[in-house]
């Protein structure tokens, strides 16, 4: 695979269109679940792809290799659905939301420390339900550095590059999307 | 005092953002404070409650839609560029659609194929054989269907683009929406006389968009081209257009 993509980011490079759909074929899936967690919607995740690979094609001379071009391609991505809420009206105040009720404050032990019993795990459709939630009412800012972190497995210099931020806001932005997720397991109670 | 914080294990989870030194110190902490256990196993719990929600799947047909909606934009691009390689040939003719005069060609070809075929069926045979009749009428239909789903996905391609590209992209679509201000007229043609009053009426619809976007040039004031945009993100043009496509094809699939 490696091998192929680096022959096929070569190929593409000097304008060989079936090169770059081998490129699309073996990525678009990926890019496709990241979008959608970070826009939350099927419709701006795959206009996102859409523009994600457009703008890669129009930008391949760009690509020096230094990173992946799965990582290039998926920052890429990141910024095309970023760009989706914008214009579609769901990114403004939320991206720059940095405020949380109890930011900096230990939570984790105020949690009871009983092994799951049965009961407990019958309610793991409740708890993928209230992720669900929980992800919904994260900021933009806070869900996609989250996703980028916990899902993508980026480092939080790359999620800084790509959100324009620096280590430290990356950090808290990770901090507070992991702090709200704890609601999700209010059922565990 | 524990003076590892929640933060602190959120970055020890992760295995980022903390020099070896601070690691070294979370895993001793670790085997010593089973209070600092019980936190850290409540958030590895809470982490990878998230990983067993199920990864988000596009349909099937995703990549390839996707590719289509790519290929039409990377034309607008570059008009001139062809694809290398084996399948050269297959994209040829794939593209021969999208290509300007080519597109106003096959349209033309189509158009006069539907109307002759319609014709002769009506008024040569003296004793008319209707299963034939049927069938040629039939397969007149899949034609046309199959050249009006390229062209809307050519025409797709083209709003996506007029959607997301800058300025510069917009007006160096015009060539292609010029094209496709023609063959989208003899498409309508062809689809009333074959009888889809539904489907030429729709692609009347598109024409003055098309027009629009066939007459973007670089003096274009940014005011019309931002109205052409907000037109096309508040409509759900693009919708239907897709909608259409998809219908074409199901009627397609399920006619073969």
């Amino acid at each position: 695979m490696a091998t192929d993509e680096v022959r096929w980011v070569a190929e593409a490079r000097r304008g060989d269109r079936n090169a770059f759909r081998h490129l699309v074929e073996a990525y678009s899936r990926a890019l496709f679940a990241l979008c959608m967690r970070i826009t939350r919607d099927s419709t701006m995740a795959e206009d996102a792809v859409q523009e994600a690979f457009f703008n890669a094609y129009r930008h391949l001379g760009d690509f020096d290799g230094r990173s992946s071009f799965k990582t290039w391609l998926h920052r890429i991505a990141v910024n095309a659905a970023l760009e989706q809420l914008r214009r579609n009206g769901k990114h403004g105040v939320t991206f720059s939301d940095a405020s949380s009720d109890d930011d900096g404050e230990d939570f984790l032990a105020s949690r009871p420390d009983e092994a799951p019993t049965p009961d407990r795990h019958a309610l793991g459709g409740e708890i993928g339900r209230q992720i669900q939630d929980q992800l919904a009412r994260m900021s933009t800012l806070e869900r996609t550095a989250f996703v980028m972190r916990h899902h993508e497995g980026q480092s939080l210099e790359t999620i800084a590059e790509t959100l324009s931020l620096n280590i430290s806001a990356s950090k808290q932005a990770i901090f507070r999307a992991v702090r709200k997720l704890r609601g999700a397991l209010e059922p565990l109670r | 005092m524990n003076t590892i914080s929640d933060n602190d294990l959120i970055l020890y989870f992760y295995r980022d953002g903390l020099d070896a030194g601070r690691i070294g110190e979370i895993d001793d902490a670790l085997l010593a404070s089973p209070d600092l256990r019980a936190r850290y196993t409540r958030l590895q719990q809470m982490l990878h409650a998230v990983d067993a929600e199920p990864t988000p799947e596009p349909d099937a047909l995703f990549s390839d839609r996707v590719w289509q909606r790519l290929d039409a934009q990377i034309a607008a691009l570059h008009p001139s560029a062809r694809p290398t390689g084996l399948r050269a040939r297959l994209f040829d003719l794939l593209h021969s659609l999208l290509v300007p005069r080519a597109a106003f060609a096959a349209a033309c070809m189509l158009l006069l194929a539907i109307g002759v075929g319609f014709y002769a069926g009506r008024s040569t045979a003296p004793q008319p054989d209707e299963i034939a009749q049927t069938r040629a009428n039939a397969m007149a239909t899949r034609v046309l269907d199959a050249y009006v789903a390229e062209h809307l996905r050519a025409t797709e391609g083209l709003l996506l683009t007029a959607v997301n590209s800058d300025d510069a992209g917009l007006v160096g679509n015009r060539d292609l929406a010029a094209s496709l201000v023609d063959s989208n007229r003899l498409y309508a043609q062809a689809a009333t006389r074959s009888g889809n009053t539904r489907l030429a009426d729709f692609l009347r619809q598109l024409e003055p968009v098309l027009l629009e976007l066939a007459n973007q040039s670089p003096d274009t004031p940014v005011q019309s081209i931002d109205g052409l945009r907000d037109y096309l993100k508040k409509t759900d043009l693009l919708f239907q257009v897709r909608a259409t496509q998809a219908r074409i094809d199901a009627a397609g699939k399920h006619s073969t």
